[in-house]
């Protein structure tokens, strides 16, 4: 076992998930860049087409200003918007994650529906969901409060059954050998370890929802993004521009506050 | 101190064990659950919403549904299916060019590699660039890049810049200090450092953080199309505005099917990257020595 000195052990091969999983990448690349069946990524077409786009983005760039305040009020409608569907959308929230753990859920069919429907509601987009909400209700915000209710309802549940999988069992254990029922055991046993969590992630979902008004209004539910979808229709893109730098400054802002409100909590 | 009737000697024998402490007050909890209340009531009688409609919708959304899905139009499948194709296009392209442009950011970003103020400023453009929804990049980006799949992919790589940055900063500042500092004790220069003390370290969970994102992603570049981004969600929008119920709901089924199915693969890979290779081989049994 006595090695010449200075000789180093070979490179160990690399393993064959690494070699397919490059090839993959490799592949799927090649497939998605490419000028023959993807999207064509190309670099002067890029500058070619912003050259030839040079009067457009000098409108976004010469931000039209006195067009600020017709934007107070689609503002308020998306706080109020946000708002609401935050509040509706985690209480409903917490009875489907309590029914998606199988910790509070031991009846099987139950967990299964109530899993199987979450993963569904979180596979579509929220602005598919405000798509079909503004069809069936009417155009304006309660399609886009519904949609925010959907799509918040899909992340709180999520987050929340993931942290009642989680909870200690000792407090579950000791409520019901102190011959609490079920309902009994989730309200002094679970909830209270979960609820910081749940504050958190609540907030967390009033933020996406403050982001996500901002665009849904775009197919005709109400708030800021109703105001984009007009002003991008009649080429303003001055006015679009001031549009984006007073959404990115309120998210910038809300979010900011949220996430130090987050940290206290959890 | 004051208190010295609490001494269980000389206090004052109130039968024990019915008296209940009085809970704390909290103020400040209580101001904040005013706020709280305050703020939803304002916005509950602040926002212009027709409750006559909350009635008739539920049997129209029905209605919708049934039109959609008893039956979908099986014949239209291929041509969801192509639009689906472009989406997980722009998805993927989107995804590596955020990819990128974040991880040198993520390294400028992070405290324990970067200089103060450096990392400050990095970490400002990476909230920056993500307080910007995909969907407005992608209005901003069509005028000028063209309609189709060229501005989605843009919007969503540079959104992506923004989220992959600062995860990738916060996973630098999650590391082992040990290996940066027997690199540097070798004399080893900061991009040595960089190469061999922490990109080492950093790169599963970095790369699972891609892929994550592309799971994304996708969903985001499914809808990009409403705005002539390219993908499906052009054909979506055609659809339900020309009420073709049925071509719509075959389209639903096909970006539900294909967003399931990507993430279900996607989240094997990312597993794998996480936990390492041959998890079920059991190292042989060691002897009692």
């Amino acid at each position: 076992m006595t090695a010449p000195a200075g000789a180093r052990p070979a490179k160990p091969r690399p393993g064959w998930g690494l070699v397919a999983g490059l090839v993959g990448f490799t592949a799927l690349t090649w497939w998605a860049g490419g000028a023959r069946y993807g999207i064509g990524f190309s670099v002067a077409e890029m500058i070619d087409n912003a050259r030839r786009a040079r009067r457009i983005v000098s409108d976004f760039f010469n931000p039209d200003w006195n067009f600020a305040p017709a934007t107070v009020a689609p503002f308020v409608e998306t706080l109020q918007m946000a708002i609401l569907a935050a509040v509706i959308g985690c209480g409903a929230a917490l009875i489907v994650a309590f029914l998606a753990s199988r910790l509070t859920t031991p009846n099987n069919p139950v967990y299964l529906v109530d899993k199987g429907g979450l993963n569904v509601l979180r596979a579509l987009p929220d602005l598919l969901y405000a798509l079909v909400f503004v069809a069936a209700f009417s155009i304006g915000p309660l399609g886009g409060i519904l949609a925010l209710i959907m799509f918040n309802v899909g992340v709180v549940a999520k987050l929340l059954s993931e942290t009642v999988d989680g909870v200690d069992t000792g407090p579950v254990e000791a409520a019901q050998a102190a011959g609490a029922g079920r309902l009994q055991t989730v309200r002094t046993a679970v909830f209270p370890q979960v609820l910081p969590n749940y504050l958190a992630y609540s907030l967390y979902a009033f933020e996406l929802n403050l982001r996500a008004s901002t665009v849904i209004g775009y197919v005709g539910a109400g708030g800021i993004g109703q105001l984009v979808q007009t002003q991008v229709a009649r080429f303003a893109y001055g006015r679009v521009t001031v549009i984006i730098v007073e959404i990115f400054v309120i998210v910038f802002v809300i979010e900011s506050i949220s996430i130090a409100l987050r940290r206290r909590l959890v | 101190m004051a208190q010295a009737s609490t001494d269980p000697l000389t206090a004052p024998r109130t039968r024990p064990g019915t008296a209940r402490p009085r809970p704390p007050r909290r103020p400040l909890r209580m101001a904040l659950w005013l706020a709280v209340t305050g703020a939803v009531l304002w916005a509950a009688l602040g926002v212009d919403v027709d409750l006559s409609d909350l009635l008739v919708g539920p049997g129209r959304l029905l209605s919708i549904a049934g039109l959609m899905f008893t039956p979908p139009d099986w014949a239209y499948a291929g041509r969801a299916f192509e639009g689906m194709l472009e989406s997980i296009q722009i998805a993927w392209i989107g995804t590596l060019l955020g990819a990128v442009f974040s991880l040198p950011l993520g390294f400028l970003a992070a405290k324990n590699v970067t200089a103060a103020t450096g990392s400050t400023v990095a970490r400002q453009v990476l909230n920056g660039i993500r307080a910007v929804p995909e969907l407005i990049l992608a209005i901003a980006f069509v005028p000028i890049l063209g309609l189709g799949a060229f501005a989605g992919t843009m919007a969503i790589g540079l959104h992506s810049i923004g989220t992959l940055g600062k995860l990738t900063a916060e996973v630098i500042e999650g590391i082992d200090a040990g290996p940066v500092e027997a690199a540097r004790a070798t004399g080893a220069s900061t991009s040595a450092v960089m190469r061999w003390g922490v990109l080492p370290q950093v790169l599963p969970d970095v790369v699972a953080f891609w892929l994550y994102r592309f799971e994304i992603n996708l969903r985001t570049s499914a809808i990009l199309g409403l705005v002539g981004a390219g993908g499906v969600g052009g054909i979506l929008q055609n659809t339900l505005q020309y009420r073709r119920w049925d071509k719509a709901g075959m389209t639903i089924l096909v970006i539900v099917a294909a967003t399931v199915a990507i993430d279900a693969v996607s989240s094997r890979i990312r597993r794998r990257i996480i936990a390492g290779p041959d998890r079920a081989v059991v190292v042989a049994p060691v002897e009692a020595t």
